[in-house]
């Protein structure tokens, strides 16, 4: 999920700055022809987290995930302050490793106010974005101590056995 | 009556609640240490002599399995169509069937307790659990799940009666688990732990999931229609568990 997270965010963050810069040198330009979406495999690469039990959230939150068609007031064409026109402008779709990717953008005031992106539901994509994690719940991982008959974690040695908190309850037990 | 077995590569923790007499308790003990080690005996990869050492040589033939062998065989086959593959006990090579033997032999283990009489017991082998019944407080088992960097915290606690608890992680024997479609040592997750009724599958799950990586995360949450819950850390330190997971309060 990350990975194509970075990649939408990437894809917005590219989009949002050519649309701009288009709308500045040449508006007003007809807003379904968004340019085409940056390329993806060089946005979208994973950024290597060092490991950090502390580290919570997701770039999802920054990527709201209703879906692009949402807003249907297309292009009212009336030019804002700033310079952009109004209205909701949607890039082509574009393909990447993990599936098919479409951004929007809502410009009101001159100001782009929404940005969001479709995400693949089909292949192997579908099963690490948003909407197909939805039955498990995120959060932060705790860190707790509490009186408990074992310990469930990853299998230890005979060796490793003696530091682990299983070995400290089987030696209060015994 | 507590009691702990270095066996298998690692250490069981027997656990008896039930109220009779200590010798009974030793006895079923005992009965259970026999079967752990002659699971040990026949099914280890590290013994020349085992029966799956002796099926990867191509010394016995199918006809001369042993009903347990065949059992296990069938079931690793079975788990890698369900897992998409990524349960393989050929995944380093020669069979190695370890990743569902454990799990099954505790399994089998606690099914024998029952049958002579136990049935308030948690067997736990080396961190792969499963309870039955309450515990010596009269209250249900509460097992811990190891936080997956602060190995004397715990990240969530479970209530469970009859219930069992496999983890799998990369934090306590290092990249043991490969992603078969990348060849490769399973990214992505940190640990996984799944609850459920058979603690040879939820051992099995949880070991695929880790295979899988984040994309493990979608494929745990479609188990819980299965009864199988699951609680994952990924190495970023997300945590995920299902609506489902039998937390204690």
């Amino acid at each position: 999920m990350r990975r194509s997270t970075a990649a939408a965010i990437g894809t917005l963050t590219g989009a949002a700055l050519i649309v701009g810069v288009r709308l500045s040198v040449s508006a007003p330009v007809v807003p379904a022809a968004a340019p085409p979406a940056v390329d993806l495999t060089n946005t979208g690469q994973d950024v290597e987290t060092p490991d950090s039990p502390t580290k919570s959230g997701t770039p999802s939150k920054k990527a709201p995930k209703k879906p692009a068609g949402d807003d249907k007031e297309e292009a009212a064409g009336e030019a804002g302050g700033g310079g952009l026109t109004n209205g909701v402008f949607k890039g082509s779709a574009a393909k990447n490793p993990y599936g098919t990717i479409q951004v929007s953008i809502k410009v009101s005031g001159g100001k782009i106010t929404a940005a969001d992106a479709t995400y693949p539901v089909t292949g192997d994509s579908a099963t690490i974005n948003p909407p197909a994690i939805a039955s498990l719940k995120q959060a932060t991982v705790k860190a707790q101590s509490a009186e408990v008959d074992a310990v469930s974690g990853a299998t230890f040695t005979s060796e490793s056995y003696v530091k682990s908190l299983q070995a400290a309850i089987d030696a209060a037990t015994a | 009556m507590h009691h702990a077995e270095h066996v298998m590569g690692t250490v069981v923790s027997i656990d008896l609640a039930d109220d009779l007499p200590d010798a009974d308790l030793r006895a079923m003990i005992d009965d259970v240490c026999g079967w752990l080690h002659e699971v040990d005996r026949r099914f280890s990869t590290y013994r020349d002599d085992s029966e799956v050492s002796r099926l990867r040589r191509r010394e016995i033939t199918p006809a001369e399995y042993s009903p347990d062998l065949r059992h296990v065989l069938e079931a690793c086959a079975d788990l890698w169509r369900e897992t998409d593959g990524y349960f393989d006990a050929y995944a380093a090579g020669p069979l190695d069937p370890s990743g569902y033997v454990k799990g099954w032999s505790v399994e089998v283990a606690s099914a024998r307790l029952a049958e002579a009489g136990s049935v308030n017991h948690c067997v736990n082998a080396g961190g792969d659990i499963r309870a039955r019944g309450v515990s010596g407080s009269g209250s249900p088992w509460r097992v811990g799940i190891r936080h997956p960097w602060e190995a004397d915290k715990l990240s969530w606690v479970l209530s469970l009666t009859d219930q069992a608890v496999a983890t799998s992680g990369t934090y306590e024997r290092g990249d043991h688990v490969f992603n078969p479609r990348t060849g490769g040592p399973a990214r992505g997750l940190r640990s996984v732990t799944v609850v459920g009724p058979d603690l040879a599958l939820a051992d099995a799950y949880a070991t695929a999931a880790l295979a899988m990586g984040e994309a493990g995360i979608a494929w745990l949450a479609k188990l819980a229609a299965d009864g199988y819950d699951s609680a994952v850390v990924t190495d970023d330190g997300r945590a995920f568990s299902s609506t489902g997971l039998p937390a204690a309060v």
